[in-house]
């Protein structure tokens, strides 16, 4: 399921999350800060090329993911971008509606663009994580990192479930599908409603007989299972380290460039 | 005059036209993007769901303690939560769309639930289809696993303590709670850079149109749920 068997793939999988989670969230944080178009451009890139040599993905894979996001992004940011001003304005293309014109700004665009680029940035480091960390592996790095022990189980169980519960929702759209459930909008609201609370039932039902087997063999409220052995990972430390420096270079110098 | 005419024709065949794009651009728009939010403002509706995570992990921990079957069940919830926004649901204007399944979560777990799971599942969607983003999990955290569940419970508990019938007080609850979530939403991006209207007139065109499919999806699910698990049901106290 999207981005989960890409993570068991990577080469960085055996490497402890630790380091992985403390790279994404530098380059994140200062993408962020930063707030600008070089900087958010040169994250993407520095991802792409960090999941790709390290992590080993192919890059189509990851121009694949890339394209995931940017329907939410491009939307987001063309609402930030075109919108009404009184007549008179400096517009760089507009319609006129009535006593206003509809349209964008140079202002406006520029807004948008940093945004965009910004936000890309970001995409970029989350993809760094999510491409080379397994959920298994980060719930127990959130384990390590003293977030409450019932809310990582609760993780660690739901992650487990989503599986099992999405091949029993596809094996009952593909029965619909084949006996037409999905003609027509009435159809389809109910065809998906039946599907939706049989996939109920059945996850209420199976949560039963997995409590029963769990409570057969002494299940006390915990589940303990062992760490997996990591390499440690200290490479990528200075790897975040360079990283967060090239950041905040380009942002330096794209200051000087443009003020 | 003929000219003038034409013209008012031809602007609203645009503005129409630019619409019925959105329309289709839009189907599922619901999270916030990763990095669309300045850090000032992630940080800070991280900081607004805060309590409610807290009140949630501990009502949930007070369940758990007295059954500890409850863990399981609720862990089940989540995963049901993730998958149904993952269904595809059949839109009025034509596009697909995902539920958020905001209403169902709230009248079946209660909104205390849900800021636990919904936290859960958001940070799964994140990670797993790059549906929304860490940095922006507060936001919308905050948008649908409080704000659209809070509204959704108690507009069921009200209209249903005016004894009106289990399907309007779904349908009501779940399109509502819809609503709200998208409200809540466009807010919060329009906070930021003004704009509010914008974001509020285009998520108004495209998302009635799905809140009502959302709601007749709700009631059609609860109907067969109240048909075949009744006793599940009475555990949750939803009937």
């Amino acid at each position: 399921m999207g981005t989960d068997r890409y993570a068991y793939q990577s080469c960085l999988r055996r490497v402890s999350p630790l380091p992985k989670l403390l790279l994404t969230v530098v380059a994140l944080v200062i993408c962020l800060c930063c707030d600008s178009v070089a900087v958010g451009i040169a994250t993407l890139i520095l991802m792409g090329v960090l999941i790709t040599a390290l992590g080993g993905l192919s890059p189509r894979v990851y121009l694949h993911f890339l394209k995931v996001p940017l329907i939410f992004l491009v939307i987001g940011c063309l609402t930030i971008v075109a919108g009404a001003y009184p007549a008179g304005t400096a517009v760089v293309a507009a319609i006129p509606v009535g006593d206003s014109l509809w349209g964008f700004t140079a202002d406006g665009l520029w807004l948008g663009g940093r945004i965009f680029c910004k936000a890309l940035g970001a995409v970029g480091c989350m993809y760094f994580l999510a491409l080379n960390t397994p959920v298994t592996d980060l719930t127990m790095a959130l384990g390590k990192l003293h977030v409450p022990k019932l809310l990582v189980e609760l993780m660690e169980l739901i992650y487990r479930f989503i599986f099992v519960l999405a091949e029993t929702a596809a094996n009952i759209r593909t029965a619909q599908d084949s006996r037409l459930g999905y003609r027509g909008f009435r159809r389809s609201v109910s065809s998906l409603g039946m599907l939706a609370s049989m996939v109920f039932l059945r996850a209420w039902r199976k949560a039963e007989r997995i409590y029963t087997a769990l409570e057969s063999r002494g299940y006390t409220g915990g589940l303990t299972t062992l760490n997996d052995a990591y390499r440690p990972g200290w490479g990528l430390l200075p790897l975040a380290v360079l990283t967060a420096a090239g950041q905040i270079a380009i942002w330096f110098v794209e200051g000087r460039l443009l003020g | 005059m003929r000219t003038v005419t034409a013209n008012k024709t031809v602007r609203a065949a645009a503005v129409l036209a630019a619409l019925l794009g959105l329309m289709t651009m839009s189907a599922s728009a619901m999270h916030i993007a990763e990095g669309m939010l300045p850090v000032p403002w992630a940080i800070g509706w991280g900081a607004v769901c805060v309590p409610f995570v807290v009140a949630g992990f501990f009502s949930i921990k007070k369940k758990i303690d007295q059954a500890p079957r409850a863990k399981i069940l609720l862990a089940m919830c989540g995963a049901f939560a993730f998958v149904l926004s993952a269904l595809k649901i059949p839109s009025v204007s034509g596009s697909c769309s995902h539920p958020t399944g905001v209403g169902l979560g709230a009248i079946l777990f209660g909104p205390l639930t849900m800021t636990v799971l919904g936290l859960i599942v958001l940070l799964f969607q994140a990670l797993l289809l790059a549906h929304g983003g860490l940095t922006t999990l507060g936001a919308n955290v905050f948008s649908m696993a409080i704000a659209g569940p809070i509204l959704s419970w108690l507009v069921y508990k009200l209209l249903r303590k005016t004894k009106a019938p289990a399907a309007v007080a779904v349908f009501a609850a779940a399109a509502l709670g819809d609503l709200f979530t998208y409200v809540v939403t466009s807010v919060q991006l329009g906070v930021i850079n003004g704009g509010m209207v914008k974001f509020l007139t285009i998520f108004a065109v495209t998302q009635i149109p799905l809140a009502i499919a959302e709601g007749l999806l709700t009631v059609v699910i609860f109907n067969v749920l109240e048909k075949y698990s009744k006793t599940e049901l009475h555990e949750l106290q939803v009937l």
